[in-house]
């Protein structure tokens, strides 16, 4: 673990620096801390700061950018025969890693000698049957240029290993000794450290841009792919869902609109469980009900939002399904093949929705101000008619917003429909078939076995980022009118 | 008792519309209103006027029973309006305010269109037959408030959009829509400019022929220009009671004469 | 101004009692309690579904605490385990697990027979249907720590099959039986019968608890303790990276950032990645830190860092209302007696705002405790992590589960007794949930301050 010992060692010069920081600052004022521009431990902490901050930012900095360099040197070396009908760079490129992994560790688990493998003496068909006797995973049988390639990989990683190290341990020791160096009675070391502070924070506070950046660039750069492999107007308009298993491309068919349909059928019949419910129950909690009551009903209501996702999509498969298999399977009305279908995951999403739907109206109604009811009442209307014929039509553009802001949380919604909705894509209107979503479809291209570099796999992302366009335009939408009725009564 | 319709009745201005016997008014442990004791003539402008917070809104909200929407509002005593008693366990308040009409404070025109505001009241009632006679009840009220030769062009346009003192000209339309026997009004002018209030204050002395009119001010000018009978209120107690002209010029309690004069309030 | 026709209070309207409500007001009544019982219907069938919701996770998973065990006394043959009769370790780590189970099969076969109950199952082999698979591996450990134990009989408490421990549940019923392969009714009626004798008893299943999960065959001895462990270092993952960066963030954002476009931008970025849906923060963790930063799968680091930029912005939104609910005063009290912007937010603001930010905290991460969805992508089931890591960089690198991920593989398992487990993970994991969640609205409670 070299990464976890360069930090404890940069943790250590920092520690140190902050001593002598804080010691030359005091001692520069004689002892007496009075005379100084600022607090001594401000001293300690420039030092530390001057040491701990660009020391860990190289290291990530060279962390992130080694692959990419070492992988672009290297991909360079493969010979465009070795890039067989159907690959590509990138799936050579996995096995590349894949065989320098496999050597690191065996050499490591004393199953291959690193001398022998320097020389070239090993033999290369044996060479693979060795790494698998070593437990390694090798799919195909190791080539000259595959080994040449993993070798100058682990030669490239090792040595990259080693310069980091000691340019990172380089660079917080001359962080410290500036620090220190600068350390004297009128150096001002308040604010050289709250400037600091500040640029802390500032990047603190852009992880949230970076993390939308690694979203949408990790989407966009492998939807790309995919397109390159797999032709876009197909994935666009196709009506069929028929991914191949042998993980080698042509044969499937990727068309996302089946996925769709299922999403948003089971989509509707959640909200068609939710928004009544959840409606009726946020009315009652806000015009009719006792403190009492409603501090009762309210956050029992709200436990339900607090159940993991995991646990509704086990009610579904184990609880809903059979129920319904009962009453709509072939024992009963026989409208129903199994138990997982459109209405079994439909429902158990309802009730997750529940809370959801009523605690967002419930804000909304309570915002409408009570001069309109009072308006209402003073009229002689009554509650139901107030609520009905005023309150409601006030509300009605927050409601809105919130039943959006409900189907974007139904349409990416994973573990019930992975549990309840089966797993079958289908273009039908019967909602007691199985049906299935792109969600789940993103889950099961992704944890199959077809190889990363796979249009199968890749389509994931594909599915990934109109999941992503969709529930965002929905967010948006349903925000901006949510606030647009809020600003309307504040 | 079904039959309790009441066939003959005095107009006479001097009549007693509504009656108030020792009421008190409790908010929780708060005691609002103190052994209020008063009598509102029908076809009259009463005001109430008095300090803020000495209960005279309050006051006003028991005679129509808006303040049972309040949870820990209480009131005691007798209330009745027509010899009735609104407090009794089988008045229904929904046909009580049908009978005694509100304005508001603010102007409150519900966000819809100007004619579904004025009918709203009607509709709710079923006091209109046919659609024709719908338009001409909004047509009417919307006449009596005199807001309509400013809207009869834009009846569907949303209430929200006009102008302050139209809203609230707008929401005594809606009130007078409900053809109601008694309006009250807690401040309806305070909202607005004086060229709306002007406006509002001529208005209620035209209402003043076919309603009793309640009002609630903070303004003593108000009172004086539009009541024939005031009240004055005091830490929730009813003070004085009489003829606006007596109230201001003579009045008999010390504390009228320190608010009328200015030294308390 | 004037107008002749105004609409009076008698034109159009009978004057009515108040006492005597007409027709047409008892109809609107009527309306009134009709609506009114569609919110309490509304009410109560959201908590009807609650109710029905934990009973059925109660009822269906209190099982998995309980287990079926067999006592037995092993007689343990040297001639089988040790036929050399030198004890030599290595020799008797060779012997694998094939060469136990028929020394616990005669073990149990001989228990029947002393206690002379009468049973159609003749062979000592029949007795296999009642003894779990992991009993010969039991034995084999005890076995090779204490090799002196060989030629002595012992007494052992194994785990019997998963058929057994169903039919003592009432899992497995006697119609069923007639369609499995795996176990008939001259086994359950033997089960019957060994009961009164004490020789197969149902107690308390500390190893759920404390256990690792289990093959697909051997649903009597999966445990989630290890999947725990996995969650635990998740967590900690994610409380040491969302709660800094997402006070910071707070912080910066809500003392320090002037009003401009960048602000503005992090602050909608804020707002939509807290409803982007998880399976995209999993999509985001294999494309970055697996597929390319390289870092190990199905690792719990990689869970913790996935999750946390799940956390980070419910943690930021709730961080920044607490800080917005410290008044300005206190901020101008501090700047009043000469100290720095820095100094009046980290020594006056932020304690302040800590029990909210706490709060927020806790709830954040107990979120992120029963999130699955980005975690089957990073590849945290599909495996079965058999021991529990030895120390805080194994704990964090070596590839674990975590619990709702465990509850999810077994869910998808064929057996139905891995239902069981399933809905026991899930008492376990709602355990936490409800402590977490009990924490928070105590912290709150106990130093919520009105300003």
């Amino acid at each position: 673990m070299p990464v976890l010992w360069l930090s404890a060692v940069i943790t250590v010069l920092a520690l140190f620096g902050f001593y002598f920081g804080r010691r030359r600052a005091l001692q520069s004022a004689g002892g007496d801390s009075r005379l100084l521009h600022s607090l001594p431990s401000y001293y300690g902490s420039n030092a530390l700061m001057k040491s701990v901050v660009p020391a860990f930012g190289l290291m990530i900095l060279w962390l992130l950018a080694q692959p990419l360099f070492i992988e672009n040197r290297i991909a360079g070396m493969i010979p465009e025969s070795e890039i067989s009908e159907g690959s590509n760079v990138g799936l050579v490129m996995s096995e590349v890693r894949r065989t320098a992994d496999g050597l690191s560790n065996a050499v490591a688990g004393g199953f291959l000698d690193e001398e022998e493998l320097q020389s070239g003496g090993a033999v290369l068909s044996d060479l693979t049957q060795r790494l698998r006797d070593a437990g390694q995973v090798v799919t195909n049988e190791i080539s000259q240029p595959i080994l040449d390639a993993a070798q100058t990989y682990r030669s490239m990683s090792g040595t990259s290993q080693l310069l980091m190290t000691v340019a990172v341990i380089l660079v917080a020791l001359v962080g410290a000794g500036w620090g220190v160096s600068e350390s004297g009675r009128d150096f001002r070391a308040r604010n050289v450290v709250e400037k600091g502070i500040l640029a802390i924070l500032i990047a603190a506070a852009s992880v949230a841009i970076l993390t939308t950046l690694g979203i949408i660039l990790s989407l966009v750069f492998n939807t790309i792919e995919f397109f390159s492999l797999y032709p876009a107007i197909e994935f666009f308009t196709l009506l069929e869902w028929a991914p191949s298993f042998s993980g080698r491309g042509g044969a499937s068919s990727l068309g996302i609109i089946p996925l769709l349909w299922g999403t948003l059928y089971i989509s509707f019949v959640a909200l068609l469980v939710a928004v009544p419910i959840g409606l009726f129950a946020a009315i009652y909690l806000s015009e009719y009900a006792s403190p009492r009551v409603r501090g009762i009903a309210k956050p029992l209501l709200e436990i339900l939002a607090g159940i993991p996702t995991i646990v509704y999509g086990l009610f579904a498969l184990l609880t809903i399904g059979p129920l319904l298999v009962s009453v709509f399977g072939k024992d009963g009305l026989g409208w129903m093949g199994g138990g997982r279908a459109v209405m079994t995951a439909g429902i158990a999403m309802g009730i997750m929705l529940i809370p959801f739907v009523s605690s967002l109206s419930d804000d909304i109604i309570n915002a409408v101000p009570q001069s309109l009811r009072d308006g209402s009442y003073g009229l002689g209307a009554t509650r139901s008619e107030t609520i009905k014929q005023v309150v409601l039509p006030a509300a009605l553009p927050g409601i809105v917003g919130a039943i959006l802001l409900a189907a974007s949380r139904a349409i990416g919604e994973t573990m019930i429909v992975v549990l309840g909705a089966g797993a079958a894509a289908r273009l039908s209107l019967n909602p007691f078939e199985a049906m299935t979503t792109v969600t789940a479809k993103i889950v099961s291209q992704l944890t199959g076995d077809s190889d990363f570099a796979s249009p199968e796999a890749l389509v994931a992302f594909a599915l990934g980022i109109t999941l992503f366009v969709l529930t965002l335009a929905l967010n948006v939408f349903a925000l901006y009118i949510v606030r647009k009725y809020r600003e309307q009564y504040e | 008792m079904k039959d309790m319709r009441i066939l003959e009745r005095d107009v006479d201005a001097t009549a007693i519309k509504i009656s108030a016997r020792d009421v008190q008014v409790f908010y929780g442990d708060n005691h609002a209103i103190k052994d209020v004791n008063v009598e509102i003539q029908d076809k009259t402008v009463t005001a109430f006027i008095g300090p803020s917070g000495c209960g005279k809104s309050t006051f006003l909200r028991c005679l129509n029973r808006m303040n049972d929407t309040i949870d820990v509002c209480r009131v005691e005593g007798d209330i009745s309006i027509d010899g009735e008693d609104i407090y009794d366990k089988r008045v229904d308040p929904v046909q009580l305010r049908a009978k005694v009409g509100m304005v508001f404070q603010k102007p409150n025109p519900f966000p819809k269109s100007i004619y579904d505001n004025v009918a709203y009241g009607p509709r709710i009632h079923g006091l209109a037959q046919s659609k024709a006679d719908l338009d001409t009840i909004v047509e009417k009220s919307l006449r009596s408030a005199a807001i309509w030769d400013e809207v009869k062009d834009r009846l569907t346009a949303p209430g929200t959009g006009l102008s302050g003192g139209q809203q609230q000209r707008l929401c005594i339309a809606r009130a007078i829509a409900t053809q109601p026997e008694v309006l009250l009004m807690d401040e309806p002018c305070s909202a607005l400019d004086p060229i709306a209030t002007a406006q509002i204050e001529e208005l209620i002395d035209e209402l003043r022929q076919n309603y009793s009119v309640v009002i609630v001010t903070h303004s003593m000018q108000q009172a004086a220009r539009v009541s024939q009978k005031t009240a004055f209120f005091h830490l929730g107690n009813l003070v004085e009671y009489g003829e606006t002209g007596t109230i201001f010029t003579n009045p008999e309690d010390p504390r009228t004469e320190s608010y009328i004069t200015g030294r308390i309030g | 101004m004037t107008d002749a026709s105004l609409p009076s209070s008698s034109e159009n309207r009978e004057r009515v009692s108040l006492m005597a409500p007409d027709a047409r007001t008892q109809k609107r009544k009527a309306a009134e309690r009709r609506f009114r019982m569609y919110g309490i219907a509304g009410i109560a069938t959201g908590i009807f579904f609650l109710i029905v919701l934990l009973v059925s996770i109660v009822s269906s998973g209190a099982g998995a605490f309980q287990q079926t065990f067999i006592t037995v006394s092993v007689y343990l043959d040297p001639a089988k385990l040790d036929k050399n009769g030198n004890r030599n370790l290595e020799e008797i780590s060779k012997v694998s697990t094939f060469g136990y189970t028929p020394l616990i099969q005669q073990a149990l076969f001989d228990k029947v027979q002393e206690n002379g109950i009468e049973t159609p199952l003749e062979k000592s082999k029949d007795m296999k249907a009642l003894i779990s698979a992991s009993a010969a591996a039991q034995i084999r450990d005890v076995v090779i720590s204490n090799p002196d134990l060989i030629g002595e009989t012992v007494d052992f408490r194994i785990l019997a099959s998963s058929r057994v421990d169903g039919y003592l549940k009432g899992r497995v019923q006697r119609e069923d039986v007639a369609r499995d392969k795996n176990i008939d009714a001259e086994h359950l009626d033997l089960v019957d019968a060994l009961q009164p004798f004490g020789i197969i008893e149902k107690t308390f299943n500390m190893d759920f608890i404390t256990g690792a999960d289990a093959s697909e065959s051997r649903a009597e001895s999966a445990g989630i303790g290890v999947a725990m462990i996995g969650s635990f270092f998740m967590m900690l993952v994610v409380l040491v990276l969302s709660l800094p960066i997402g006070v910071a963030a707070s912080i910066y954002l809500e003392e320090f950032a002037p009003k401009n476009r960048w602000t503005d931008l992090i602050e909608v970025n804020i707002a939509n990645l807290a409803a982007v849906p998880s399976i995209v923060f999993g999509i985001l963790g294999l494309a970055v830190f697996i597929q390319f930063m390289h870092l190990p799968q199905s690792a719990p680091l990689v869970g913790g860092l996935v999750l946390t930029l799940m956390t980070l912005p419910t943690i930021i939104i709730s961080t920044r209302a607490s800080l917005k609910a410290v008044p300005p005063s206190i901020r101008d009290a501090a700047l009043g007696v000469g100290a720095s912007k820095m100094q009046s937010v980290f020594h006056h603001v932020l304690p302040l705002a800590a029990p909210g930010i706490l709060t927020g905290t806790i709830i954040g991460l107990a979120q992120a405790l029963g999130e699955t969805a980005p975690l089957l992508l990073i590849g945290m089931v599909g495996f079965i992590a058999s021991n529990a890591p030895d120390g805080i960089a194994s704990g964090l690198l070596d590839p674990n589960s975590a619990m709702p991920a465990q509850i999810y593989e077994w869910a998808k398992r064929a057996d139905p007794a891995f239902y069981e487990r399933a809905w026991g993970g899930i008492i376990i994991l709602l355990g936490f949930l409800i402590s977490m969640n009990t924490i928070a609205v105590i912290l709150r409670r106990r130093f919520e301050r009105r300003w």
